[in-house]
């Protein structure tokens, strides 16, 4: 009977889902994101054009507006990454804003075409005086 | 005034309070007013869990004893289920378009799991729905309830098992990573849709008890018009 076989698929697809997830947790290649010192290292697995996606901290003072994209670099503390950004760059873009990118290699520079911030699990106060403090 | 009535008014009352303290809150200073949305979004997801649990509770207690007062408690749990994963699914993608840049991402695993469980658990209702008679609703029912709990773990952990653009938790064992005023916001809202939670409950629970008793004792009213038998007309 039809009603049977609903739920049957039901449970039958998230059962499906669930191992699914748990097996291409596994699988390198689709690893949502990769860190700068991932990046370099993985740099022969993803020739130019192969795209992928690059999660860093943006290096304060290396912002550079050009005419047509925004020049950066992307750093986790142990390798720097250069980046060209093309398209506009999310509200809360900055120096020192975690960000996630999505392009692929040009040579030695990272060709991306979207960012998204990618902020942590910490919350903090502002400052006394800031601009979002209470007083 | 009706006891429902009453939870139903002392909860709008909690809720104003709740909208205090997240507005009386200290913001984030990366994320700024964005991040008040919290008070609403992790309360949100948080009832969805709850409720998804004891709808697990009320399906393997009717597997065990049989009583339809466990169904009842499990349907009216997972409706409102369904209905705060809706709401912690929209803020999400409100709060995520703001901050992140963008609302949906299929290949973050928080929000696929949690896209997923709303899906399956909206399938709960349309299996309930789908299925008249009340013993065969109650068994499938609370077969599914039972199966589809394990996805509130998955998408609770599913920030620490894969890489993700949503980020961990801010609550851990060891503390919370937010300033203390933030964090005491957070958690009257928290206990603030848990007092709605159970106001929502009780007044789902009577009406499923007054379908229940009506089904019994109240003839269906199409029941009154019958065609005639052929056998009794007379000129055919």
């Amino acid at each position: 009977m039809a009603h049977r076989r609903f739920v049957y698929l039901g449970i039958g697809g998230v059962l499906a889902l669930v191992v699914a997830m748990t097996l291409t947790s596994l699988d390198d290649n689709l690893t949502y994101y990769l860190y700068p010192t991932e990046a370099v290292d993985q740099k022969a697995d993803f020739p130019d054009g192969n795209r992928f996606r690059l999660a860093g901290v943006v290096v304060a003072g290396s912002i550079q507006e050009n005419s047509g994209d925004i020049a950066f670099v992307v750093t986790d503390g142990g390798a720097n990454v250069e980046v060209v950004l093309t398209g506009t760059p999310p509200p809360l873009f900055e120096e020192g804003a975690p960000v996630l990118l999505e392009g692929a290699w040009r040579g030695q520079v990272f060709q991306a075409d979207e960012a998204l911030i990618r902020h942590d699990e910490n919350y903090e106060a502002p400052e006394e005086g800031g601009a979002y403090s209470e007083g | 005034m009706t006891r429902v009535q009453v939870l139903l008014g002392l909860a709008a009352i909690a809720m104003i309070v709740g909208l205090w303290f997240a507005f009386t809150a200290p913001v984030d200073a990366f994320q700024g007013e964005y991040s008040r949305i919290i008070n609403v979004h992790v309360p949100s997801m948080w009832l969805a869990f709850l409720a998804f649990g004891v709808t697990a509770f009320g399906s393997i207690m009717w597997l065990i004893r049989k009583n339809l007062r466990w169904d009842r408690l499990a349907e009216a749990s997972a409706e409102i289920g369904v209905l705060f994963s809706a709401i912690g699914l929209f803020t999400g993608m409100t709060w995520g378009e703001a901050v992140w840049g963008r609302a949906w991402d299929w290949g973050d695993a928080r929000l696929a799991t949690t896209a997923v469980m709303f899906f399956v658990y909206v399938g709960y209702l349309a299996l309930r729905r789908a299925t008249p008679d009340p013993e065969a609703r109650a068994r499938r029912s609370a077969i599914l309830g039972t199966i589809a709990v394990i996805q509130v773990p998955l998408v609770y952990f599913s920030v620490n098992m894969f890489r993700t653009l949503h980020q961990t938790q801010t609550i851990r064992p060891d503390g919370a990573a937010m300033p203390d005023e933030m964090l005491v916001a957070m958690l009257i809202n928290v206990a603030v849709f848990t007092f709605l939670y159970i106001a929502l409950m009780i007044a789902r629970i009577d009406v499923a008890k007054a379908e229940a008793s009506a089904a019994q004792t109240q003839d269906l009213a199409g029941d009154a018009v019958k065609p005639p038998l052929l056998s009794e007309v007379e000129d055919v």
